[in-house]
């Protein structure tokens, strides 16, 4: 097919050339326009944030929704070329406030009110001691049963049935027993 | 709180353990210590959490489609005196027609028609003390050094709210989050937040103390 070989080798010669625009593909190698390079490290600083607030609120769709929220409120910022550390600072600052604004909301009280929790609860930066070894380390503050009815709950998935037979005990009665170990639980401090 | 506080704590629980979103009611504020707590070990049990492809393809699009320039924020809005309903620019999308007021963070604030108002004496300024003042749409705190006067915008670079003068740090605080700034309008926390507008002050020979602000 000569007509078509043609037509081929001389698709070739222009792409090279570049003499006039061709509807058919012309690289291989697409580069990501600079708006796409400052999304992804946006995105990266990002997935801190989502972390951060996954920790705090332990679910999954309200996490996201933080999180957007923190992105969409900090783009000028992010959009500023400003150095890493800088962003960050700004993001957890927001995600900080974003927090507070949550609680308040969900639960009817004034930012002010929360305000000391929030101060307890939310550091500065990410916290290296995120997840697992924090609930750890509040478990391991609490009396035996508040620390076993919440470790059975929360880390081994048990159902209040399930908890109340490991236990020896009625529903009712680990009902309340779980409510009064979160309690104690909420007064255990992070370390200095 | 309606019902028994565990049954409302335990249904908190429950939700969490499979993964639902927090459903409160304004009673459980409460139980806010236990509630909180149960959210903090929900989140924790599994260690820290990394975002869903979907969501963060979701995120990506959004960065990338949300307005570019010439947007402005409800914080700028109100640091330039334009009186902006906080709707409009809360969704930031209304405010695009406002595009030539658009104040950076640390540029002094240049009403459109501004005035010179008077807003109080020198002799009313102590030396190392912040001093509100409001001229007309725009709000500043005023420090006096020596015999000039310089001054920054009362509204957080962070996020609208309104600073107050901790005379015994000496610096801004922002009722809305911790965040401070000193009188220079730097921050001086470690969020590294952008700085606070300055506002055109001015001495005048009868030793009033106007600031560039609107009718």
């Amino acid at each position: 097919m000569p007509a078509i070989s043609s037509a081929a080798t001389s698709f070739r010669r222009s792409a090279v050339t570049q003499d006039e625009p061709t509807a058919q593909p012309q690289a291989e190698v697409v580069e990501l326009p600079a708006a796409s390079r400052a999304t992804n490290i946006a995105l990266d600083e990002l997935e801190l944030v989502y972390a951060f607030i996954y920790a705090r609120v332990g679910n999954r769709a309200d996490a996201e929704d933080l999180t957007q929220q923190v992105a969409l409120k900090a783009i000028p910022r992010l959009r500023q070329n400003a150095p890493a550390s800088s962003i960050r600072g700004y993001l957890f600052a927001t995600a900080r406030s974003v927090l507070g604004g949550f609680w308040s909301t969900r639960l009817g009280l004034s930012e002010a009110e929360l305000r000391e929790d929030l101060l307890l609860v939310v550091p500065t930066d990410p916290p290296s001691e995120e997840g697992t070894e924090s609930v750890q380390r509040i478990l391991a503050e609490l009396s035996d049963n508040y620390r076993r009815v919440l470790e059975l709950r929360f880390l081994h998935g048990y159902s209040l049935k399930e908890v109340a037979k490991e236990m020896n005990s009625t529903v009712g009665a680990i009902k309340v027993m779980q409510l009064r170990a979160l309690r104690a639980a909420a007064k255990v401090r992070p370390p200095e | 709180m309606n019902g028994k506080h565990e049954n409302r704590v335990e249904k908190v629980v429950s939700d969490l353990l499979r993964g639902r979103r927090l459903k409160l009611r304004g009673g459980d504020a409460e139980e806010k210590a236990a509630i909180t707590t149960a959210a903090r070990l929900a989140g924790g049990r599994q260690g820290p959490q990394r975002m869903q492809p979907a969501f963060r393809k979701r995120l990506a699009r959004a960065l990338e489609e949300s307005p570019r320039d010439g947007w402005i924020t409800r914080r700028a809005a109100l640091v330039a005196g334009l009186g902006l309903a906080a709707g409009a620019a809360a969704g930031a999308v209304g405010a695009r027609a406002l595009e030539p007021q658009t104040v950076k963070a640390g540029d002094p604030i240049q009403p459109a028609n501004g005035r010179w108002i008077d807003v109080a004496a020198m002799s009313d300024l102590v030396e190392g003390h912040g001093k509100r003042v409001t001229a007309g749409g725009v709000g500043a705190f005023l420090f006096r050094h020596g015999g000039t006067v310089t001054a920054v915008s009362s509204i957080c670079s962070h996020l609208p709210c309104e600073l107050w003068w901790d005379g015994r740090g000496s610096n801004l605080v922002c009722p809305c989050h911790p965040a401070t700034f000193q009188p220079d309008g730097n921050p001086s926390d470690p969020y590294h937040l952008p700085a606070l507008n300055k506002v055109y002050a001015r001495v005048t020979a009868a030793g009033r103390v106007e600031v560039l602000g609107t009718e």
